[in-house]
């Protein structure tokens, strides 16, 4: 029992040491790649894979989660008589928390999957291996690209569902509620602060790094076989589920610490 | 430092080859799989490498080119010691070897020319485009696929694919070319052809070929020498005659692909197990 806990343990250290080592090589050839010109045919490929395919899903979470805010919040400001106040609620929440972990989320089920997929299909027929005997750094080659792409994409895809889900808020609001329009507007400019949307797009960076290298790092070290791949996918998404959670956890500490110290400076200057 | 250099000069006797392995041991988990093997390929000359399925000759070439490292044991390549080095050093040797791997290992989202020029565009900065089309066409011919320059892998037959993996292997001009079973899944007058295609790298360029095989005919048409593997050790070491007048009755029974007495008393046990009936289950 005790030996049990030992073994997975160093099991599981030994993994995190792999990962980590695996980070710094994605970390040093994506560093590389930005300098090589040749390198970047490769990254606009993996963008049109990952990016453009994915507006679609991004922007039907964001109207979704809009949508629902503004109907699960009504009952509540309008009891206290603050529904003019609704568009303030919804979209600090979509645009700060919810449009970034969400959109997150969706690309780690739909862009993590297939890229897990994708290398670990590469691993398990030898042809990572193939990349390796002709002289070719495989992290270079499928990670780094790969990593960048994500890096750049996410972001904008946040944009994406930040937009709708602040159109979706918006449509049951005042088409639904019939709050009023004016109102609805000047509450929200008065109470989203630059910060927040700013905070809320910062954060895709992190996610974006986050999805790519746990996908990517799971399909390099899959195991053999269908069921091997399929593990890898799954594994993937629970750790980079996981991960985003988490970071977005440590990143709303850190932001707030940097708006409380710096943010007041602005009505200096 | 000096120390260190002096180490990795290989001892005489085992320097004159192009590939020096020295006392490698290979074990995944509790199976060893290559038990103190030294060998040295040398240059400009055929090394077939035959054994029973699974006696560990795929793991054999990939320690030529340190796509596995050992456990124990160095591997020289021109007699610098490589299994040491870091893959970003390793690249750079590995540019000089080509390496046709078991199951042809094409890149499934490429098309046939972007996986022949893949090598070269990874090493050499590309001027002439209709250069390079020249050489994926030439390279094609030679392995009798030339026309199928747009298809992609998926597309292919396994003999095809096979074949246009061996184009890729042999795209920059390698000085070493490691075969892992080309012959494997091709039909009789196409093996023969890339028997001579084998033959006429060696004797055009004088590139230094390993093959591994299971196909005699094919294995006593290119070899300059061939070794057998088993159970993790070379038992058998010498050029095709001696390879036929061997006296170890494993080499003998493996060249002439006699079943060894064992395996056919356990065929004989299974007949009368395969007349064991199962009733079929009912299907609702
Ligand atoms: N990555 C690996 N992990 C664990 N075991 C391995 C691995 N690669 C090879 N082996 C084991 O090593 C042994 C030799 O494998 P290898 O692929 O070299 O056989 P082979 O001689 O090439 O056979 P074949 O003629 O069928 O291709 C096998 O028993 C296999 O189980
Ligand atoms: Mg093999």
């Amino acid at each position: 029992m005790i030996g049990n806990l030992g073994a997975i343990t160093v099991g599981g250290i030994n993994n995190m040491g792999r990962f980590g080592r695996f980070v710094w090589q994605s970390a040093t050839a994506s560093f590389r790649t930005c300098a090589s010109p040749h390198a970047y045919s490769l990254i606009w490929t993996q963008m049109n894979i990952i990016g453009v395919r994915s507006v679609p899903v991004v922007m039907i979470t964001g109207a979704f989660v809009g949508m629902t805010l503004a109907v699960q919040t009504y009952g509540q400001l309008a009891a206290m008589g603050l529904e003019e106040r609704l568009g303030v609620l919804i979209n600090i929440a979509v645009v700060k928390e919810l449009g970034p972990v969400l959109a997150a989320v969706m690309l780690a089920g739909r862009v993590g999957g297939a890229l897990t997929a994708e290398l670990g299909t590469m691993n398990v027929t030898e042809q990572i291996d193939a990349i390796r005997s002709m002289g070719t750094n495989p992290i270079r080659y499928l990670v780094a690209p790969r990593i960048m792409a994500c890096l750049l994409l996410t972001p904008v895809l946040i944009i994406y569902a930040d937009l709708m889900g602040i159109v979706g808020g918006y449509l049951v609001s005042v088409v639904q509620f019939g709050i009023n329009n004016q109102a609805y507007w000047s509450h929200s400019a008065s109470g989203v602060e630059l910060w927040d949307v700013t905070i809320g797009v910062a954060k895709g960076f992190f996610f974006g790094v986050a999805i790519a290298a746990i996908s990517c790092y799971k399909g390099f070290t899959c195991k053999e076989g269908a069921q091997g791949v399929g593990r890898a996918c799954t594994e993937a998404f629970v750790a980079s589920f996981i991960c985003i959670l988490a970071l977005n956890f440590a990143l709303a500490v850190v932001f707030k610490a940097i708006y409380s110290t710096f943010w007041p400076l602005k009505t200096l200057v | 430092m000096n120390h260190d250099k002096k180490k990795d000069v290989p001892p005489a006797g085992g320097g004159d080859g192009v590939i020096v392995l020295e006392n490698i041991c290979k074990r995944f988990g509790p199976h060893q799989v290559l038990d103190n093997i030294s060998l040295a390929i040398e240059k400009g000359k055929t090394t077939v490498v035959i054994g029973p399925s699974g006696c560990g000759k795929t793991v054999l070439v990939k320690h030529l080119i340190v796509l596995l490292r050992p456990n124990s044991g160095q591997v020289y390549f021109k007699n610098r010691r490589i299994d040491n080095l870091s893959e970003n050093e390793l690249n750079r040797v590995r540019t000089q070897y080509g390496f046709l791997f078991q199951g042809g290992a094409l890149f499934d989202s490429l098309s046939v020319t972007e996986n022949i020029i893949f090598p070269i565009k990874q090493h050499c900065k590309i001027t002439d485009w209709n250069e390079v089309e020249e050489l994926v066409k030439a390279k094609l011919a030679m392995v009798g696929l030339d026309g199928y320059q747009n298809q992609f892998p998926a597309n292919l037959s396994g003999g095809q694919r096979k074949r246009v993996a061996l184009a890729r292997a042999i795209a920059m001009n390698p000085e070493v070319v490691l075969y892992d079973e080309p012959t494997t899944g091709l039909d009789p007058i196409r093996s023969d052809v890339i028997n001579e295609l084998v033959l006429k790298l060696q004797r055009e360029l004088g590139v230094t070929s390993v093959v591994v095989t299971h196909d005699m005919t094919s294995a006593y048409k290119v070899a300059d020498r061939i070794i057998m593997l088993h159970k993790g050790k070379i038992i058998a070491d010498g050029d095709a005659d001696h390879i036929r007048n061997h006296p170890h009755p494993i080499v003998q029974q493996f060249i002439h692909g006699q079943v060894d007495e064992d395996d056919l008393a356990v065929l004989r046990m299974s007949g009368k197990i395969s007349q064991a009936q199962f009733l079929p289950r009912d299907f609702e």
